[in-house]
């Protein structure tokens, strides 16, 4: 069984994806969705897919600069572009990458199989991944500093756990778990956390959304809208209500 | 045939027409000389040699009677000598002391003068006396005819000039003999007494034309009857062409370069007639320096013309030719600019002008140049848009799944309206159509975005119905509102309002698009015209729309940032191309 991810701005596209692997009875999970590259790498983590299926267009960040991103943290990660025909000349800097397989857009089931067997059969070959569990001397500056890095560096939109983890020389999961034990709270979150708590003193002030957003290392407003009403219970708007609306205070 | 040499003279180059003036100018400066010396001068020239010609003669008349009257005044000597005059009046028979003291007189008296060659002083008895230096012989029989004295009696005293004596004397040498005649009167009484005969020698006649002499001038004597006095071989043929007129007159004989003036002239008082023959000569009858100042005239106009020849070819034709040569290399298309040395004069400004001109036409071909390019390259880009399936694959997709949820109505309105948006998308390749139509497509376009994008934004529409006919090009809508979904409403990460108004102010229809996304600042104003700018869609549309009404000012752009971004169209009502 493994792990799959859809990143595709459009729902209607997540959702026929969706429909369509689950029909396909191909022992596949879907395990999560992104709307764009900004909320996959904030979430990717959180899902460690084996699969991803990315569209090349997408607003904020591409598919190409996920697909490159999320290699550098995930080597073992198959990454499946989807594309236009006509975005073909753009589809080929994955080539560079090497590590791409395009499948045409509209979608067809039968194209989507193909791939899937070619790439579920790579999958197999490979040794099953052993977790392995480094043990580290625990440390408990090391949390600290990671808490430190974090809030040094949360406005950087690439950040998320794997590319803290290599930062500081950790198996993933292993910081992940010991973040938690340390911290009380998920190292996603409390980046989150972070993000949000910093962007609340704007919203209250009627800064524009998407410009907070960005200031924060959302970029993606509307992942950042997702993310700042689920940390505090109140859409974005509803804290600027109140103020003048649209003080550009970023300018 | 004016006509003709008019065009022929017009299609030769300009330095072929210089030479040809030119050649004509001293081709009429010839002629028109050679005609004034033919005409003119030549004229002049023969009216110079004949009054020249009478002038001499007349002299040489002159010059006769001075050395006659001389002789005259000699044979009064005589007749005034006691000597003589007692020897004519003796009554008596001649004492031979009477006759032997004449004599001497007769001696005393002539020797001093010249040309006297002997002289007869004849009594009406018969008895004579005389002197003589050549060997003469008399007639006497001559003499006693009436005839011979009948001139002489009527003289009066006065003297009569007769060759050879009128036949009554010869000389032994035969050279002839001028004498002189006249009768002797007595002092008191009047009364003629005798006859006095004063022989001279012809040397008196040559002496006479002697100084006026030369290789051109020939003079000869000839009597009443045109006998020469004294024979000559090469003047007996000249008598031929004489007219027997005793006046004065003057011929011309001979040909040109050979011409020869022949004239008569009688001398007063005498039986002689002066013959004169003159070669004219041009030299002779014009005056040298006036010669020389036509020759100087002739030469300096020649240079002259020559110097302005050479003047016009190195100043005006050859720089003119080399700038033609220079220029014929744009006849080929190549649009270069000409670089030669040229006098920085009229000609030197033509080439700047020239050069700056192409300048100017090089610009300007590049602008024409450049904005085909733009507005090919955005119809190709419409064309790529038409074929270009990404749209449309992401749209059938989104069917797909609503197909896949089973919603029929809506599957079924969304594929009518991707069929109203195609038809009218493609339209056959026209591109012109109705505001209406072109509304029409952005609706279309926008339902299908919503199906795709959900909350992310309302289209709203105000339009004046009365416009909506209004033809417009095609396609210059749907750029805008996709620019306004993708690079304004998404990007802000609220649902936002994209609204289409048309109205007509100032005589021109507006079409505003407008969307309340995240805005543009100056800077991304002024880029997004830029050649460079990697959303095409913006200026391709405006440059069409440019094209098509040949109109610059088409469009506005008003935008705050993090507000809104209103797009202005301004299409003239009435298109211009």
């Amino acid at each position: 069984m493994y792990k799959v991810m859809i990143i595709d701005d459009e729902r209607a596209i997540r959702n026929l994806l969706r429909i369509t692997l689950e029909k396909e009875n191909l022992n596949l999970r879907i395990v999560g969705e992104a709307a764009s590259g900004i909320e996959a790498i904030n979430t990717i983590d959180t899902y460690r897919p084996d699969i991803v299926f990315v569209d090349i267009r997408m607003p904020f960040m591409d598919g190409i600069e996920f697909s490159k991103l999320a290699i550098k943290r995930y080597p073992n990660l198959k990454i499946i572009i989807l594309t236009a025909f006509n975005d073909f000349e753009y589809a080929k800097e994955c080539v560079g990458i090497g590590i791409c397989e395009y499948l045409l857009k509209p979608i067809s089931r039968e194209e989507i199989r193909k791939t899937l067997n070619r790439i579920i059969a790579q999958l197999d070959k490979q040794f099953p991944q052993k977790e392995e569990e480094e043990e580290i001397a625990e440390d408990k500056n090391s949390m600290d500093q990671v808490k430190e890095y974090i809030s040094d560096n949360f406005k950087n939109p690439e950040i998320n756990l794997t590319s803290i983890a290599q930062y500081f020389g950790f198996n993933s999961s292993y910081l992940s778990r010991t973040f938690k034990q340390r911290a009380g709270i998920g190292l996603n979150d409390y980046l989150t956390k972070c993000r949000m708590e910093y962007a609340i003193p704007y919203a209250k002030k009627g800064a524009l959304m998407y410009l907070t957003a960005k200031e924060v290392g959302i970029p993606d407003p509307n992942y950042f809208g997702k993310c700042f009403k689920k940390y505090t219970g109140k859409a974005y708007s509803e804290y600027t209500e109140n103020e003048l609306e649209g003080k550009n205070i970023w300018k | 045939m004016s006509g003709k040499i008019k065009k022929w003279f017009s299609s030769k180059k300009l330095k072929q027409k210089v030479r040809y003036l030119f050649l004509c100018i001293i081709g009429i400066y010839i002629i028109l000389f050679f005609f004034v010396y033919v005409v003119f001068l030549r004229r002049n020239m023969m009216d110079y040699a004949l009054e020249n010609n009478y002038k001499t003669l007349i002299s040489i008349g002159n010059n006769l009677n001075i050395e006659l009257g001389t002789i005259s005044s000699m044979s009064q000597l005589l007749m005034m000598d006691n000597n003589i005059t007692s020897y004519l009046k003796e009554r008596k028979e001649i004492d031979i002391r009477l006759s032997h003291n004449a004599v001497t007189s007769m001696y005393d008296i002539t020797n001093s003068f010249d040309y006297v060659n002997s002289v007869y002083l004849y009594r009406f008895d018969g008895e004579y006396i005389h002197i003589t230096k050549e060997i003469t012989y008399v007639k006497e029989t001559v003499m006693e005819e009436e005839a011979w004295s009948k001139d002489i009696i009527e003289a009066k005293g006065g003297y009569v000039i007769k060759i050879n004596g009128g036949g009554a004397f010869r000389n032994k040498s035969g050279k002839p003999i001028i004498s002189m005649i006249r009768i002797v009167n007595d002092i008191d009484t009047q009364k003629p007494l005798g006859i006095l005969i004063i022989n001279l020698s012809e040397d008196i006649l040559r002496d006479s034309y002697r100084d006026m002499e030369g290789e051109d001038k020939k003079y000869y004597y000839c009597d009443q009857s045109f006998e020469l006095v004294k024979p000559k071989e090469e003047a007996e043929e000249l008598l031929g062409f004489v007219s027997m007129d005793k006046s004065f007159h003057q011929t011309t004989i001979g040909r040109l370069g050979n011409r020869r003036v022949l004239s008569c002239y009688p001398v007063s008082d005498t039986p002689l007639i002066v013959i004169g023959l003159e070669k004219l000569s041009f030299m002779q009858s014009l005056p040298s320096n006036t010669f020389l100042l036509l020759i100087a005239l002739v030469v300096i106009t020649v240079f002259s013309l020559v110097l302005i020849g050479v003047f016009i070819s190195v100043y005006i034709t050859t720089p003119i030719e080399r700038l033609v040569q220079s220029m014929d290399i744009a006849k080929r298309g190549w649009l270069k600019r000409v670089s030669l040395n040229l006098p920085d004069d009229e000609i030197g400004n033509l080439k700047d002008s020239y050069n700056s001109m192409l300048v100017a036409i090089n610009q300007l071909i590049n602008e024409l140049v450049e904005k085909e390019k733009t507005v090919q390259k955005a119809e190709l880009n419409i064309l790529q848009e038409q074929i270009k399936p990404h749209f449309l694959y992401n749209t059938l997709d989104t069917i797909a799944y609503l197909a896949l949820q089973e919603s029929t109505d809506r599957v079924y309105d969304a594929i009518e309206t991707l069929g109203n948006f195609y038809r009218k998308f493609l339209n056959k390749g026209v591109k012109e159509i109705s505001l209406r139509d072109e509304v029409g497509i952005v609706k279309d376009y926008l339902k299908l975005q919503k199906l795709r994008y959900e909350d992310v934004f309302e289209d709203e529409y105000s339009l004046q119905e009365d416009l909506m006919d209004i033809q417009v090009p095609k396609l210059i809508l749907q750029p805008l509102v996709e620019n306004s979904l993708y690079h304004g409403v998404r990007l802000k990460g609220e649902k936002g309002v994209i609204r289409i108004s048309a109205f007509r102010k100032k005589n021109k229809l507006h079409i505003v698009v407008y969307d309340s996304g995240i805005g543009m600042n100056e800077e991304q104003i002024r880029k997004i015209m830029q050649v460079n700018h990697k959303n095409f869609g913006f200026r391709g549309t405006m440059e069409r729309i440019r094209y098509y009404y040949g109109v610059e000012d088409v469009y506005e752009i008003r935008s705050v940032e993090g507000r809104y971004t209103e797009v202005d169209l301004k299409i003239p009502l009435r298109r211009i191309k």
